[in-house]
């Protein structure tokens, strides 16, 4: 069961140039119907699951690929299979004004059933090699538009991600040397007896992991792959980098901080404190150069990579409730960044604008996808009642709990965030709706609000926004509950 | 119960409604339309302080963070100076916005300024209170950049930014104060564990401190108060107004909330939050009154003038005794008809004549006597002279001061009040003088009488009348509150 679900879709992506489709629309009904069935799989999966490990292939020793259904890769799994079919259809209306629609979906749909191998991988090892095999995947989908441009960025992104990824395979060795097993236990597999008193080499190796497994979630100083590799289609920046691909980063150090490594080996050492500086510094880095840059993509591009250590910074506070922050936010950032991305994806392709100077006036045009943009903003600026607030007010509170002081500088920076999150995404707004006196919508004249394709997973995502904004109690027990371990 | 929530769901809801109608509605059915929702939302609003003796949860955002309201004298107090003032200037814009473009926008967001303030004075808690403050930031700056002038939007954006900023820095210590106090229902003396104030005092003062410069940014305090004079005089005049009478009293509000009703007077009292807190606001005191007296635009110079006056009230906010914080509250009203009708009366000006500046102003009080003497007797109630309500607010907050532990302030604070007292007349009667005596070489051959429509005057007319009374009959007033200001103190 668990191998059909990273199988089926890695099927259906093969098969896209392969199948002699007639027409468009059946290409379309082919791949909407597997991802759709997949995601069916999928909840139905985590919802039945069992509590045994799925052996594929065994190497030597405990050396092996496995998978496990277990409370994160339950969070991490629904998440990428609830956004997966919108992004899907969205994606259908977004291509027809790009080129290579097959290779396209080829590697877009098996980056869906690489990026489940990550989330049910049961232990280090099985992460890794689909970590690696997510690089891998997702390479042509940056190079898609075959200019020079978009050659360099993915040329960036693969050596990023690959030598981030070898220093987290020091991690991995690490852990394998002198840990009781590669097996994802909450708490740590480290063995007390085999470590001695070489503490302070666990901890430098940790940081190292920690740092490039950060690569994909866009740690500062590794970040700038994330924004060059805008020139992507949308759907593959708004699904691509700000769901799955950055946030297999963050989960991959979540996996690393609780389960390899383990919080009670790491809770106020000085690893914990250099990663939260690293952190801390990134929210405000990411957050001052979105407000610097002009280009609407890489803007919300920028604002991931702060938002993403929102999430680490719930993280390596090293606590039940840190990690209970981080994973409300890991989701409830997930659907506002979508949603954001895919309103700016949407203005690209009802009016090839790019440029934050060039919107004014654009919200009485097409007053859905400005509607919606207007809430996510809101939601990133974490205004009480959508689902951005919750997220910041569990990832603050955590931090009040951890009575830990670098953790009271950490809120302030999320504030800080908050202030500049406002003043980068409410300027688009501002233009937007009120362009001003002297405005002639003359050149905007035909420009109105894309079709249903569109804007259905949009609306869908604000549903969302506003249910976890208002109604977010049963989803956060649930995340308290992986935190702790009663999944 | 439910009838708590009609006076902020309504507006709103109404607000929302004129903004998403993509039909162009003629100007007398959007006039009669607007009007009607704000008589009623009015209406709602008097029936839920009147008939409402309940507290109400709405519903729980998290476990520990319910959605509550509840109506107390406070609510009250500011309540019906919201009212008040709003539905006066939203008449007055029926009149005033036949020279501004996209009226029904306007009115959308009027009137949902409306609702999110009153539920602003219903708010029970924290959160809630926190909620309607965020909203009343977003629902107002499109009204401060409705001109749609550049220099109109980067007001606005201003006025965003840096009511955002102060948001979040409350945000901070309310994230604090969360887990340091058993709930975050108002409660008169404040809910502050006593565990958690003596083992990390310093700590909560320093989170009292940012608070109360955080919602000093919405009061105007230095050294947060430069929008003030950005804002306002880019806004529609009806729209400073509400501005400088209501939503910046929003500021004033969450002070009275956040530190007599969270952190509890006793608490601060004798801290060096107490001390920087009152001279803050004796600097912005005296700094407002004189920017005023060197400003030659004349909604500008009004927009220094709240500056100064709103840190009258936060004065006597700090000074935590029973006398100062009665003078704050009767200041609060006050200063809300006074500046209220202040701001109509120069739209009013700008209407007829299209002039800003004092200095143009030569002989105005006769071509419109009724406007000018209105602006007369209210600025005579702002300087202080009896018997207008500027007296009566000002006498309380001098005894308060003069009666308050507050070291040096004692008499410090009293003699600013004074000298502030003075700037005001020098910057308010000049045009009171130029308007009335335009002297011997004015042309009084072209004169003729522009007297607005009734539509401007009743409204001003009316607000001048209750900015009397109040210094008439402050014993009214005083006697409800009595009783409940000394269980803050």
């Amino acid at each position: 069961m668990i191998i059909c679900i990273i199988l089926i879709p890695l099927l259906a992506g093969i098969l896209v140039p392969v199948l002699p489709f007639r027409k468009r629309s059946h290409k379309e009904i082919f791949l909407e119907g597997a991802v759709i069935l997949n995601s069916i799989l999928v909840w139905y999966l985590l919802l039945h699951h069992s509590e045994s490990t799925f052996l594929l292939a065994h190497f030597t020793g405990d050396l092996n690929i496995s998978f496990r259904v277990d409370g994160m890769s339950m969070v991490f799994a629904g998440l990428v299979s609830g956004l997966w079919p919108f992004a899907t259809l969205y994606a259908f209306e977004y291509m027809t004004k790009e080129e290579h629609e097959n290779t396209f979906f080829l590697f877009y749909t098996m980056t869906y059933g690489i990026t489940l191998g990550i989330a049910l991988a049961a232990n280090l090892l099985t992460m890794y090699f689909f970590y690696e095999l997510l690089t891998l995947v997702t390479v042509p989908l940056v190079m898609h538009t075959l200019t020079r441009e978009a050659i360099l960025a993915s040329r960036k992104y693969l050596y990023y991600s690959l030598g981030g990824a070898a220093f987290a395979f020091i991690g991995l060795i690490m852990v394998i040397v002198y840990g009781t097993t590669t097996d994802f236990i909450l708490g740590g597999v480290l063995d007390p007896g085999k470590i001695g008193d070489k503490n302070n080499i666990l901890l430098l190796i940790y940081v190292m992991a920690f740092m490039g497994f950060g690569v994909k979630a866009a740690v500062c100083p590794f970040n700038s792959w994330l924004p060059q590799a805008g020139v992507a289609p949308t759907p593959v920046t708004a699904l691509l980098h700000a769901v799955a691909v950055v946030k297999s980063g963050a989960f991959a150090i979540i996996r690393l901080t609780y389960y390899s490594f383990g919080t009670e080996f790491l809770y106020g050492t000085w690893a914990q404190t250099t990663v939260i500086i690293v952190v801390m510094f990134t929210i405000v880095y990411g957050c001052s150069r979105a407000l610097k840059e002009t280009h609407i993509k890489r803007r919300l591009a920028y604002s991931t990579i702060s938002n993403l250590s929102y999430i680490l910074f719930g993280a390596v506070i090293m606590t039940p409730l840190g990690l209970t922050g981080a994973l409300t936010h890991l989701v409830f950032h997930a659907v506002m960044k979508i949603s954001s991305f895919f309103c700016a994806g949407a203005i690209m392709h009802q009016t090839d604008k790019r440029y934050v100077h060039e919107l004014n006036g654009l919200g009485y045009k097409m007053p859905c996808v400005f509607g919606i943009f207007t809430v996510s903003s809101l939601a990133l600026m974490g205004v009480p009642g959508l689902a951005g607030f919750i997220s910041k007010w569990n990832l603050a509170g955590a931090a009040v709990n951890s009575r830990n002081s670098l953790a009271y500088a950490g809120i302030a920076c999320l504030l800080l965030s908050a202030l500049l999150t406002a003043i980068y995404m409410l300027s688009i707004v501002v233009r937007a709706f009120f362009p001003g006196k002297d405005f002639d919508d003359g050149p905007i004249q035909n420009v109105h609000d894309p079709n249903w394709k569109m804007l259905l997973p949009l609306f869908v995502f604000t549903v969302f926004i506003i249910i976890f904004g208002l109604h977010s109690q049963p989803i956060v027990d649930f995340f308290y509950d992986v935190a702790t371990g009663v999944y | 119960m439910y009838l708590i929530l009609l006076p902020i769901l309504f507006p709103i809801l109404a607000g929302v409604c004129l903004l998403v109608c993509r039909k162009d509605l003629s100007r007398k059915l959007l006039t009669v339309t607007t009007g009607t929702c704000l008589v009623i939302t009015g209406a709602l609003a008097i029936t839920a302080l009147t008939r409402v003796k309940q507290d109400f949860t709405l519903f729980y955002l998290t476990r520990t963070l319910p959605v509550y309201f509840h109506i107390d004298q406070i609510s009250i107090l500011f309540s019906l100076l919201t009212v008040i003032v709003f539905l006066c200037a939203g008449f007055f814009s029926f009149a005033y916005m036949k020279h501004e473009q996209k009226e029904k926008r306007y009115y959308g967001y009027y009137l949902m300024a409306f609702g999110v303030l009153n539920g602003l004075c219903f708010a029970g808690n924290l959160i809630t209170f926190y909620l309607f403050f965020e909203l009343l930031t977003l629902s107002s700056f499109p009204l401060v950049l409705h001109t749609g002038s550049k220099e109109a939007i980067m007001a606005g954006l201003k006025y965003l930014f840096y009511s955002l900023c102060g948001a979040y820095a409350s945000l901070f210590g309310i994230y604090f104060l969360c887990q340091n106090c058993d709930t975050l229902t108002f409660t008169a003396g404040g809910v502050l564990q006593v565990s958690a104030a003596s083992k990390d005092g310093s700590f909560f003062l320093f989170l009292a401190f940012m608070m109360i410069l955080g919602f000093g940014v919405k009061a105007g305090m230095f050294p947060m108060h430069a929008w003030l004079p950005t804002a306002h005089p880019a806004a529609p005049a009806p729209a400073s107004a509400t501005l400088s009478a209501v939503i910046v009293k929003a500021g004033v509000l969450a002070l009275i909330r956040v530190i007599y009703y969270i952190f509890g007077a006793d608490f601060i009292r004798g801290t060096w939050v107490q001390t920087t807190w009152l001279a803050l606001a004796l600097v912005t005191v005296f700094m407002g009154s004189m920017l005023a007296y060197r400003e030659p635009v004349l909604k500008k110079r009004l927009a220094y003038s709240t500056v100064s006056q709103l840190s009258y009230i936060l004065f006597g906010l700090a000074v935590m005794n029973e006398e100062a914080f009665t003078g704050s509250l009767l200041h609060v009203l006050a200063h809300g008809f006074i500046k209220g009708t202040l701001f109509l009366t120069a739209g009013a000006i700008i209407y007829t004549t299209g002039k800003t500046k004092v200095d143009e102003l030569r002989g105005i009080g006769k071509e419109m006597p009724l406007t000018m003497w209105c602006y007369t007797i209210v600025s005579l109630g702002l300087i202080g002279i009896p018997p207008t309500g500027g007296f009566v607010s000002k006498w309380y907050l001098a005894i308060g001061g003069l009666a308050g532990d507050i070291g040096i302030f004692r008499y410090l604070g009293p003699a600013i009040l004074l000298v502030s007292a003075l700037l005001t007349a020098g910057y308010l009667l000049p045009l009171t003088i130029r308007g009335f005596f335009p002297g011997t070489d004015y042309d009084y051959q072209t004169l003729q009488k522009r007297e607005p429509c009734p539509l401007m005057t009743i409204p001003i007319l009316f607000m001048t009348i209750l900015s009397v009374l109040i210094g008439l009959f402050p014993t009214v007033i005083v006697d409800t509150l009595t009783d409940f200001v000394s269980t803050l103190i």
